[in-house]
């Protein structure tokens, strides 16, 4: 009983490794020269929540992202291995970028555009994998911060753009000017709560929306060549003093409220716009979705876009923003591979399209505007004029931090009347100057 | 003596000695408390910024803190808010206390509904909290407060928009966040109070707010001073809430010292000058440690 028990033991060892040996064989004839899935090995991919499949509770783009993913991995062998970073993308890139100086930056990592110059150390150049794609599909503005030394370093995938709204059954012809806002704006009230809004709180939006746009319109320039500040010197001090001197007139004519302070981001907004007591605002492109949502699809039968106004009526600017993909492995066979990827995902016509479709996005390469798989919005070609014609993106330089804060706090203490637009911009002279 | 024995005596002597049993403790301590106050300070004599590189030491971060526009506005809201968080907290607490104590002593369920519904209050994270508020004081429609004050016919209040009344704002969510921790601990310290002591003075014909301010609260003193230390510590540490409901604005108006760290470490990327603003914090913060340390030995002692 005991031998027989042993030799069957032998003989179930024996198959099982038979068999074995035999689903090797027949696995290697059968894949011919394409691997199978992962087999090359993974390739980190780090994003924040809402760009990832980690963490992100929007089914939507959790589904695109997944069969995006699943369709790459089974043409190329690689695996993709999702990382996410946090829902503070300026947390975020902080991060990032101390793990890049330190050699441990994920293969590939998502980038807030306007940072990414400081990155230009760390990423890797991604020319020699760009077949199909044309550096001059990119928007202008993007590709000033994608490219460092003739080197493409990064690869921008999404956009965004600021512009004034307006209700076309209140304004017949949008304002181009300042005086022409105060005019407008002075003629709308007490047909609306708010005639004009603007974020004038402590966020990013009070600078891409507000503020930069009226300052760069004047030909002003936050830092100097080298990127030091430089906003409170000669005609940059005199553009910042007449942009924080245009804020406050809003707000002493009585067109805008000082509730603005409230208001750091775009979206902060939505609430006021969607009761219907606003008759203008500053905004951006971003916003159409949700309040088209919220309002029950009336918002773009009841508002038309224009370029945000600028103190002369000419010399427009706005501001734009995006994100970016930089990649940081060293191993040439793994930057091709996440180009390769980042191309099927998020880069090349069909996945730029498909991932501006889900998010909402715009698309930065201008061919993706013509290709009948992006569906944009009644916005979307005058979107795409300004983002060719007047946008630009902060400068991506270390003391663009401490910059940012000083002004936005600026702002708030100018549309609350703690401080004049002198002291103000004084104060925040001061305080980048240490 | 031999070495074996030697060795045998010694492993007994450290088997009778608390230290084998102290050093696990000691070995957490000193790597989650101790070495991370001893790097924050090694840190704030630096120029170290959040994204790496080299860095230098320095003193500068501590001479950009004290000379900054800011650093007077910057302990003046912290001083008011932490001040009349820290009274309001206290008093409130206490009458919620004396409140659910008498209607327990009366057998009224609301009072075990009166606690939890306080209590529900402490649990809820800073930053739903300073959410909710935000909500409560909007002044566009969607905001629940200037609502009920439009249809009481009064205008609208500007509760985040106004730098003195947005610090004001912030101040009562947190007293209506930390009254329930008050609550607890008075609440605690009223059970511990001598029946016969409080009967007595009854007897003897003291009146009701007799009882409280000369029976009650002399009794009661040694609590409500460990008190008045732990609720300090803790609203000088508020950022969560703050950062929720105005970020610090308008301007620097509601800028507290948390929240300035956590600006300058997570949004500027200045390690050093966030770490030199965290040591003052830590002065702050031991200090008030000191003085609790100090009232709980008095307490022991009588």
């Amino acid at each position: 009983m005991t031998e027989t028990k042993a030799v069957s033991r032998k003989e179930f060892l024996k198959l099982g490794g038979a068999t074995l040996a035999g689903a090797a064989l027949l696995g290697g004839c059968g894949g011919g020269n394409q691997s199978s899935k992962g087999s090359k090995g993974p390739i980190q991919w780090q994003a924040i929540p809402t760009y990832s499949t980690e963490q992100n509770t929007d089914q939507q783009r959790v589904n695109y992202l997944n069969k995006a993913i699943s369709n790459w991995e089974n043409s190329s062998g690689w695996s993709i291995k999702p990382l996410v970073s946090s829902s503070d993308i300026t947390a975020a890139n902080a991060k990032l970028l101390q793990q890049a100086s330190q050699g441990r930056a994920p293969d590939i990592s998502q980038v807030d555009s306007y940072i990414f110059p400081r990155f230009f150390k760390y990423a890797q150049p991604l020319d020699d994998y760009l077949d199909g794609l044309s550096l001059s599909d990119w928007f202008p503005f993007a590709r000033a911060h994608m490219v460092s030394g003739g080197k493409v370093l990064g690869l921008q995938f999404t956009t965004d753009v600021r512009a004034l709204f307006y209700r076309k059954d209140l304004v017949s012809k949008p304002p181009k000017s300042w005086d022409e806002v105060l005019k407008v704006g002075k003629q709308l009230k007490g047909k609306v709560q708010t005639p004009f809004l603007f974020p004038a709180g402590r966020d990013e939006g009070t600078m891409t929306t507000t503020l930069l746009p009226y300052f760069w319109s004047q030909g002003g320039e936050l830092t100097d060549a080298s990127g030091k500040p430089a906003f409170g010197k000669g005609k940059n001090r005199d553009a910042m003093l007449s942009s924080l001197e245009f804020i406050q007139e809003c707000v002493k004519s009585g067109i805008t409220p000082k509730k603005a302070t409230q208001y750091g981001i775009e979206t902060d907004m939505d609430g006021d716009i969607a009761s219907g007591s606003v008759g203008m605002f500053q905004g951006a492109n971003f916003q159409v979705p949700l309040l088209q949502q919220i309002t029950g699809n009336k918002f773009t039968s009841k508002w038309e876009v224009s370029i945000i106004p600028s103190k002369s009526g000419s010399n427009f600017v706005t501001s734009a923003g995006g994100q970016m993909w930089g990649v940081f492995t060293k191993d040439k066979k793994k930057q091709k591979a996440s180009v390769d990827f980042l191309k099927a995902a998020f880069v090349g016509n069909k996945g730029m399209a498909g991932w501006c479709n889900v998010g909402g996005y715009l698309p930065v390469r201008k061919p993706v505007y013509n290709v009948p798989a992006y569906k944009g919005d009644k916005y979307t070609a005058t979107f795409r004029e300004f983002l060719q014609k007047y946008a630009r993106n902060r400068p991506g330089v270390d003391s663009y931090q401490d910059i940012s804060t000083a002004l936005q706090v600026a702002v708030t203490q100018v549309v609350s009347g703690q401080k004049s637009p002198a002291q103000a911009l004084d104060t925040a002279v001061k305080t980048v100057s240490g | 003596m031999s070495v074996k024995a030697a060795r045998r005596r010694w492993i007994e002597a450290l088997a009778g000695s608390p230290l084998p049993w102290l050093l696990p403790l000691a070995l957490v301590l000193a790597f989650t408390f101790i070495y991370p106050i001893i790097e924050i300070i090694r840190l704030s004599f630096t120029n170290a910024g959040l994204t790496g590189g080299n860095y230098s030491y320095t003193a500068r971060s501590y001479r950009l803190l004290f000379g900054s526009p800011y650093f007077s506005d910057m302990i003046k809201a912290t001083v008011i808010f932490v001040f009349f968080s820290v009274i309001f907290q206290m008093l409130l607490g206490f009458v919620i206390a004396l409140l659910v104590d008498q209607g327990a002593k009366r057998g009224m369920r609301a009072s075990i509904v009166t606690r939890t519904a306080v209590l529900s209050a402490w649990a809820i994270p800073g930053v739903i909290i300073g959410i909710i508020w935000n909500i409560l004081y909007q002044e566009s429609a969607a905001g629940v407060l200037n609502y009920l004050l439009h249809a009481l016919g009064f205008g609208s209040v500007p509760f985040l928009s106004d730098p003195g009344a947005a610090l004001a704002s912030v101040t009562v969510a947190n007293i209506w966040r930390g009254t329930a921790f008050s609550m607890i601990l008075l609440y605690a310290g009223i059970q511990t109070l001598p029946g016969d002591v409080l009967e007595a003075a009854k007897v003897d014909g003291a009146s009701a707010w007799q009882r409280l301010t000369r029976v009650m609260l002399p009794l009661l003193a040694p609590i409500i001073l460990i008190n008045l230390v732990i609720v300090s510590i803790d609203t000088f540490n508020t950022f969560d809430m703050v950062l929720a409901l105005t970020g610090g604005g308008p301007g620097r108006s509601t800028e507290v010292v948390a929240l300035s760290i956590y600006d300058l470490i997570f949004q500027q990327f200045h390690l050093g000058q966030g770490a030199a603003t965290a040591v003052l914090l830590l002065a702050i913060n031991a200090i008030m440690t000191a003085i609790y340390l100090r009232l709980e030995r008095t307490e022991e002692i009588t």
